[in-house]
């Protein structure tokens, strides 16, 4: 497979997106722009201009007609998809390091930092779409994280509960009505912080990537711990693959070792792992930076990778990518 | 040049007035199909190029979701602002082609391949099962800290002022032994005098003639012909003018064998050819 490598950004990539369709690619990174990109060739459509700092997080609507992101700016913008315009800015206290619509987008979640005497929150914030200039000013619901802050979070099946992952390496569930915490669980080593949570489609189960050099896949009911996949570097971020039963986790040196690493060394590769045997089953390399985010393409066909070396590289899978079998799989399929 | 009237000169015929004008795009439609496309352009040197492609048009029909169809007539915006459609070149290129076939045991296939590949290795896996010798006492030491460093001279060199032919051996190379430098030629074991342009020729210099006064007209086959009676002819060389291809009026004549070409020099001193008689003298060898 040849990758398409998309260098619209001057600095780090913080996360990448492809929208529901799968047709569009959405990036961000350190520097204060996002990009649009057509998955298929690689064009870019264009960018949203606006933000005053580092963007940490983006996420597009399902219908594709908004776009959120947050930034370092303290701020969470939205945007029209189509023509590039901010339509909303949220101000909170401190940066923004997550943003989910939930799967019909009627709300969007926040995930705020802890810093400046500010306990790190995770803000619900309703979304309109009969009037897209007319959005809520304030939150509908605000959970505070006081034991340990959120990094990461998003949301179950139906949107029935918020998942979130901590600093201290643990998961935990909340009702996204109350906001009352239902579980929290240690999935991780602890103090290893949780860098990615990634949901299946139907998001029963989830995967979380940690810096504890593992990745875990946990079920969104009882945050039962699923399967675990283990790495020998620590992980930036991890994706479930629909049409075949890989993972693909994403991670390297951190990047302030890497100027003491070589490349090899380094472990910039993308790893495929198999979701079911836990087995790890190849990688990709070609970053010369290590990965920060890794998205599948909904349909399966592709995914993309965006590094700390500021390129983003849209892989589309060729055939041994969808020919590979375990012989229990093959046999299997001839009863 | 300015056009002092609106008279039409045939040397101000526009072709030759414009040297930047390019012919125009020439498209031809093939039986099989196809498209030629002919088009010129100048390249990064000023140089006019012309380009021909063949062009084969495959419609790919595909069917997508009306909405990402719709999505597909967006105008670009923001820095893309005004852009072609059609990726970029400064933010879209594509990669080197990479093998991904995943398989249950990749990771001894990768150690495998990574063995035979990649032939070097690490610097101190190669140099696993070298040993540090001395030069001078062959101990496992470097021969810079080797305690006879001062009082002993390394055991495969000759020591400076030897013998007569250690001397000579010393004197091969530069910068060693006592003698002052040596030029590579007078180097023992170079070849005599080193080593000379057009060389091929030299070592039949002996048995070769120089023929004067030939005729404009002569051929390098009737001189061949003239010659042969005397014996084998190895090679024969007529001047000639680079323009007119006419004899310059000497020629080369080279035997095989010396005792010949004494036999014709002698005979075909003075021989008449062509209206001319020629004179032959053996070659003189260039300095």
């Amino acid at each position: 497979m040849r990758p398409i490598l998309l260098s619209g950004h001057e600095r780090s990539l913080n996360q990448i997106k492809f929208n529901r369709d799968g047709d569009l690619l959405f990036s961000v990174a350190k520097d204060k722009i996002v990009c649009a990109w057509w998955s298929a060739n690689g064009e870019r459509l264009g960018t949203y201009n606006g933000h005053q700092g580092a963007i940490w997080t983006v996420d597009v609507s399902p219908n594709t007609v908004l776009l959120a992101t947050g930034s370092a700016d303290n701020t969470v913008r939205l945007w029209n998809v189509k023509t590039g315009e901010c339509i909303k800015v949220w101000d909170f206290p401190t940066a923004v390091k997550r943003v989910e619509f939930t799967p019909d987008g009627s709300r969007l979640l926040a995930v705020t930092e802890k810093r400046m005497g500010f306990l790190g929150t995770i803000a619900v914030l309703d979304i309109n779409y009969e009037d897209l200039e007319a959005q809520a000013e304030e939150p509908s619901l605000r959970i505070t994280c006081t034991e340990s802050k959120a990094t990461v979070a998003g949301w179950s099946y139906l949107a029935k509960y918020i998942i979130a992952g901590h600093e201290d390496g643990s998961v935990s569930q909340y009702d996204s009505k109350t906001g009352e915490q239902l579980e929290n669980v240690q999935a991780h080593e602890f103090d290893n912080l949780i860098s990615d949570i990634q949901f299946s489609a139907d998001r029963t189960y989830f995967i979380t990537a940690s810096k504890d050099k593992s990745a875990k896949l946990i079920s969104s009911r009882n945050l039962a711990i699923l399967k675990t996949y283990v790495a020998d570097t620590p992980l930036n971020s991890a994706a479930i693959t629909p049409k075949k039963e890989y993972v693909i986790l994403g991670g390297g040196q951190a990047a302030m070792d890497v100027t003491t690493t070589s490349a090899r060394q380094g472990k910039f590769e993308a790893r495929f792992y198999h979701k079911v045997f836990e087995d790890e089953i190849g990688r990709v390399r070609g970053h010369f930076g290590p990965l920060n985010t890794v998205a599948v393409h909904p349909n399966g066909t592709a995914y993309a990778s965006g590094g700390e070396d500021g390129y983003v590289r849209v892989h589309h899978f060729d055939k041994p990518y969808f020919d590979f079998m375990y012989e229990v799989e093959r046999e299997q399929l001839r009863k | 040049m300015s056009k002092l009237a609106n008279r039409a000169d045939w040397a101000d015929d526009e072709e030759f007035d414009d040297p930047s004008a390019l012919p125009a795009q020439q498209v031809t439609t093939n039986k099989d199909g196809t498209k030629t496309v002919v088009s010129y352009r100048f390249n990064d040197e000023g140089k006019k190029v012309k380009v021909t492609r063949r062009i084969k048009t495959t419609v790919v029909r595909e069917h997508v979701n009306p909405q990402v169809a719709e999505r597909r007539s967006w105008a670009k915006f923001g820095l893309e602002k005004g852009h072609a459609p059609g990726p970029s070149f400064d933010t879209t290129s594509v990669g080197e082609n990479i093998a991904f076939r995943p398989s249950i045991n990749w990771k001894a296939q990768a150690a495998e391949a990574e063995k035979n590949g990649g032939e070097k290795g690490s610097m101190k896996d190669q140099l696993k099962d070298k040993k540090v010798k001395c030069r001078i006492c062959s101990g496992e030491h470097f021969t810079a800290r080797c305690p006879f460093k001062d009082t002993m001279a390394p055991v495969d060199e000759p020591t400076a002022g030897g013998a007569g032919e250690d001397d000579e051996a010393a004197a091969g190379a530069v910068g060693t032994g006592s003698g002052s430098y040596v030029p590579p030629h007078l180097r023992k074991g170079a070849a005599g005098g080193g080593e000379r342009m057009g060389g091929k020729f030299e070592k039949d210099d002996l048995a070769t003639l120089r023929v004067t006064n030939v005729s404009e007209l002569a051929e390098e086959g009737e001189l061949r012909d003239l010659f042969e009676r005397f014996g084998r002819v190895t090679r024969v060389f007529l001047a000639r003018d680079r323009e007119t291809q006419r004899a310059k009026g000497f020629a080369f004549i080279s035997f095989a064998d010396r005792s010949d070409a004494a036999r014709a020099c002698e005979k075909m001193d003075g021989f008449g050819y062509r209206h001319l008689i020629l004179r032959v003298e053996f070659a003189k060898r260039t300095t």
